[in-house]
């Protein structure tokens, strides 16, 4: 099962899933240049929310059925946070110091980070997450599960989507305007304000579908689980290039087979037989942001400079 | 005196009648009036039983909740006073205007009584456990707030009905823009009031972590809060730090001298405990702020220093449990290890980082406090080299000695026992000292300026010749080596160090949540606000328990709000507050505020 297929392809379902929620991250950031600290928890409320539908379905539901509707609920409540976020939390603050929203946005994740935990039924520990009864399949020496097909299907779909709306609808060229030049465009008559809801609203619409490809491939979701998912789908945008939206997929992509690759083979690597294995993957997807950060700060397709003040 | 404050009293007005409507003289004499009866209200029988805390069933003989609202009727009765204009009271309200000290110092008694009616009725079982006197002091102490809400609205006179509730209430507890010419005091005088001042700041500290029971801390927490609130629209908080600021070195050895004497008013250890640890996240919050305050960087993986100090130290203390417990390190070498370890991190972690923008500084020391904890959990023999023990940590370290003196022994000095946390508490105090000496010389030196100027502006600064990046691995790397150096005191006080504690956000104290909370609230840029910061953060949750699985949830929401509505925290750098407000500013040029500093 160890084979090099087999890791490049687990590499490619984790990676697409880090992708869809570092488009997010990278949307966001394109149009007013915030880290949203609290995506990765957009992301985890996603994930409940598709768990709540899941409950309210009559039991027995066939999850063919209850899919669709626990991706709406995920992505109706993702998409409420992260815009009432940006209404009520970010938008206030838009002319302030550049401390004030970063700071904002990491009290808004622990907010909800502890209100999930809190008020959300049993959630003090992971939560079951309902599974499609059917694979795992085989092709050749690789095999994948219900979730991995999930993933790895919904990824280009939603990517194809979004690269579609961006290119040629009126507002998806409203957002490229935005992006490079928020005044500018406002004088050219764009409303901005909307143009930025639209962005915050499309991470969130993302980042619940990761959220369900993440219950289906793990089988559980946990209150925190968005620390971490965020921590990586932001190192992804920066290695892809942050504020592009291609460059996230390709750095979710980029940095899910490095993870695969490393947890597989660094242990075989003379003098660090100690360092491979689970444990250390996210240590080496650690080394790989402070090493884009020193040598590609700008990421593999970024054209933004990445340090403009 | 006597001249300036009728200058200052605002002429009685139609239109500035008060909320509640009576004749002013009336309003007055109810202020008075009422703050003498909250006193005797606190003297009276509250309930019958001692089943509730703090045993409030003697008449004649105040304890607990009221003396509380004792002390905050005595204070409304002194600021009504001051507002009769009598003689020699004048300086009780420097700011001008005496009803916002009023208002606040009443609403401080009602609010302390009727919490402790409230909680009489909730814990003991209905309303009929307030005997005749708990009624009578509840009753007693709405007057004096009768009485303040019908004094004149201060403020600009607007027509009455125009205005919202909202806009009146805030208009009563605004501080007055004006400020009374005050006379220079002598020398003297000006010493003995810090002295005084710091003193009745230990007493009431004191009091605060020696408050037993939730009932207790939280009466406490309303006094103090509506009380400093009072003291500050009086006026006399600005006064006093203007007379501390001419005398600051006096003032800080004082104020060091009352922190020292802090273990020698503890008799049990337990709150010495308490003393300490406020001190390490003081500290700790302090060096935060050379980061986040002064220079602007966020640093959210803080607490990873702290750590990184801490395994240092335990790991040269010679513990039997250390992976190299050959080697004994005496304290200053310790100390020196640890502060150093973290410093290599700081560049290792700032030198790529901090050529970008704050942003990227801000995630990725995210990912390090992460993966700090994943790595040490990871060293332990299996999953990796065996450093750190993994997730049993480093146990058993030895109490600290220097000389013949043994941290671990109760020692008595002139008829007082330190303790061992009482012991640590002092070596913590000259570290604290250290810190606030190094943030003190760091930001009146040509680096920080450097820094204040990189916050405001970077590409101004860097244009002015400031070389952005070195000034700012400097600030990172000189935060990472002072909360290393807490770290070294901080492992020796818990006698053990694990990797649990070192997190983002968790359910006990040292988390870089905790820590940067502690600097916002308590103000950004502040010596004294990130220590305030850090006591209040620790022990609410300490004394009320049922809020500790909450704290978390009050601390995101606390950043939101804070930003939103008091970006510069409660004790404000005046130039920070400048910066958060920037956008606020009215256009046209402020000039009529010129003339009022002429007095000064």
């Amino acid at each position: 099962m160890n084979t090099l297929p087999q890791q490049l392809a687990n590499g490619l379902f984790l990676g697409s899933m880090y992708g869809l929620i570092a488009i997010g991250y990278t949307m966001v950031y394109g149009i007013v240049q915030l880290i949203n600290f609290a995506h990765g928890e957009i992301f985890m409320t996603g994930g409940f929310g598709a768990l709540t539908v899941w409950f309210a379905l009559p039991s027995g539901t066939s999850m063919w059925v209850a899919l669709p509707l626990m991706l709406i609920g995920g992505a109706v409540v993702a998409v409420l946070i992260a815009t009432g976020a940006e209404r009520f939390a970010y938008r206030p603050l838009r002319n302030a110091p550049r401390l004030a929203p970063l700071i904002t946005a990491i009290g808004l994740s622990l907010a909800l980070q502890e209100a999930v935990r809190n008020w959300y039924p049993k959630a003090t520990d992971a939560r079951v997450f309902p599974q499609i009864d059917a694979g795992p399949w085989h092709i050749g020496s690789i095999s994948f599960s219900s979730g991995d097909l999930f993933v790895i299907i919904a990824a280009p779909l939603c990517m194809g989507a979004l690269a579609g709306f961006v290119r040629s609808t009126r507002t998806g060229r409203a957002m490229q305007a935005t992006a490079q030049d928020p005044d500018t465009a406002q004088l050219m008559g764009i409303d901005t304000n909307r143009v930025i809801v639209i962005a915050f609203a499309i991470g969130g619409l993302f980042a619940a579908v990761a959220s369900v490809a993440y219950g289906l491939r793990y089988g559980q979701i946990k209150y925190d689980m968005g620390f971490q998912a965020g921590l990586k789908a932001f190192t992804a945008a920066v290695l892809g290039g942050i504020g592009n939206i291609y460059g996230a997929m390709l750095g979710g992509l980029v940095l899910g087979v490095a993870e695969a690759l490393a947890s597989a083979y660094i242990a075989n690597i003379p003098g660090m037989e100690q360092f491979g294995g689970g444990g250390w993957t996210s240590v080496w997807a650690f080394v790989l942001l402070i090493l884009v950060l020193l040598l590609r700060p700008q990421g593999l397709l970024g054209e933004r400079v990445a340090d403009r003040a | 005196m006597t001249d300036t404050i009728k200058d200052t009293t605002p002429a009685p007005t139609v239109s500035a009648a008060g909320l509640i409507p009576l004749p002013e003289n009336i309003a007055r004499a109810l202020t008075v009036g009422g703050g003498l009866l909250t006193c005797v209200g606190a003297f009276l029988a509250w309930t019958w039983t001692s089943e509730f805390p703090g045993d409030l069933t003697y008449y004649g003989s105040p304890a607990g909740l009221q003396w509380l609202a004792f002390t905050a009727g005595l204070l409304t009765v002194l600021f009504a006073l001051a507002g009769y204009g009598i003689k020699g009271l004048g300086w009780l309200t420097p700011a001008g205007g005496t009803t916002a000290p009023i208002v606040l110092s009443a609403f401080a008694g009602l609010g302390v009584t009727w919490f402790s009616l409230i909680s009489i009725a909730t814990e003991l079982g209905g309303v009929a456990n307030w005997v005749v006197g708990g009624v009578l002091a509840g009753l007693f102490s709405a007057v004096p707030v009768i009485g303040a809400l019908a004094l004149p609205k201060p403020g600009p006179a607007t027509v009455r009905g125009k205005d919202s509730l909202k806009a009146t209430l805030a208009a009563y507890v605004a501080k007055p823009e004006r400020t009374k010419p005050t006379a220079i005091l002598p020398g003297w005088q000006q010493r003995g009031i810090i002295a005084v001042v710091i003193g009745l700041g230990l007493l009431v500290f004191t009091y605060g972590i020696d408050t037993e029971g939730g009932e207790l801390f939280s009466g406490f927490l309303i006094v103090t809060l509506l009380g400093a609130w009072a003291l500050h629209s009086s006026g006399l908080l600005d006064r006093f730090s203007a007379i501390s600021a001419g005398n600051r070195s006096y003032a800080m050895t004082l104020a060091f001298v009352a922190a020292a004497v802090f273990p020698f008013t503890q008799n049990n250890d337990h709150d010495a405990n308490v003393g300490v640890n406020i001190l390490i996240f003081g500290t700790v919050a302090l060096g935060l702020n050379i980061v986040v305050g002064l220079t602007g960087l966020l640093d959210l993986g803080y607490v990873a220093f702290l750590g990184v100090g801490a395994y240092a130290a335990a790991l040269v203390s010679g513990s039997e449990y250390s992976t190299i417990s050959g080697t004994t390190f005496p304290f200053w070498a310790a100390a020196l290890t640890g502060a150093a370890a973290s410093l290599i991190f700081g560049v290792l972690i700032g030198a790529p980082t901090l050529r970008l923008r704050g942003d990227y500084l801000a995630i990725v020391t995210l990912g390090f406090g992460e993966i700090f904890r994943i790595v040490v959990r990871n060293l332990d023999g299996s999953s990796g080299p065996d450093v750190t023990n993994g997730p049993n940590g480093i146990a058993a370290i030895p109490d600290l000695s220097i000389g013949s003196f043994n941290f671990g022994e109760n020692h008595t000095f002139a008829g007082f026992t330190l303790g061992r946390f009482a012991n640590y508490y002092l070596l913590m105090l000259i570290v604290t000292v250290v810190v606030v000496l190094v943030f003190n010389r760091a930001s009146d030196s040509r680096i920080g300026r450097a820094w204040v100027a990189i916050r405001e502006d970077e590409t101004a600064a860097t244009a002015m010749g400031i070389n952005g990046f070195r000034v700012k691995l400097i600030a990172f790397a000189l935060g990472a080596s002072l909360a290393g150096l807490a770290g070294t005191v901080s492992a020796h006080v818990t006698n053990n160090v694990v990797p649990d504690p070192y997190v983002f956000a968790g359910p006990v104290a040292p988390n870089s949540a905790f820590l940067l909370a502690a600097v916002v609230l308590g103000g950004m840029g502040t010596v004294s606000g990130p220590l305030l910061g850090a006591a209040l953060l620790y022990l609410i949750p300490e004394k009320l328990e049922f809020l500790q699985e909450y704290q978390l949830f009050a601390f995101g929401i606390a950043l939101i709000i804070l930003m939103r509505f008091r970006p510069e925290g409660v004790i404000a750098n005046r130039r920070r507050q400048l910066e958060f407000h920037e956008a606020e500013e009215p256009t046209e040029p402020a000039a009529p505020a010129a003339p009022a500093t002429a007095g000064v």
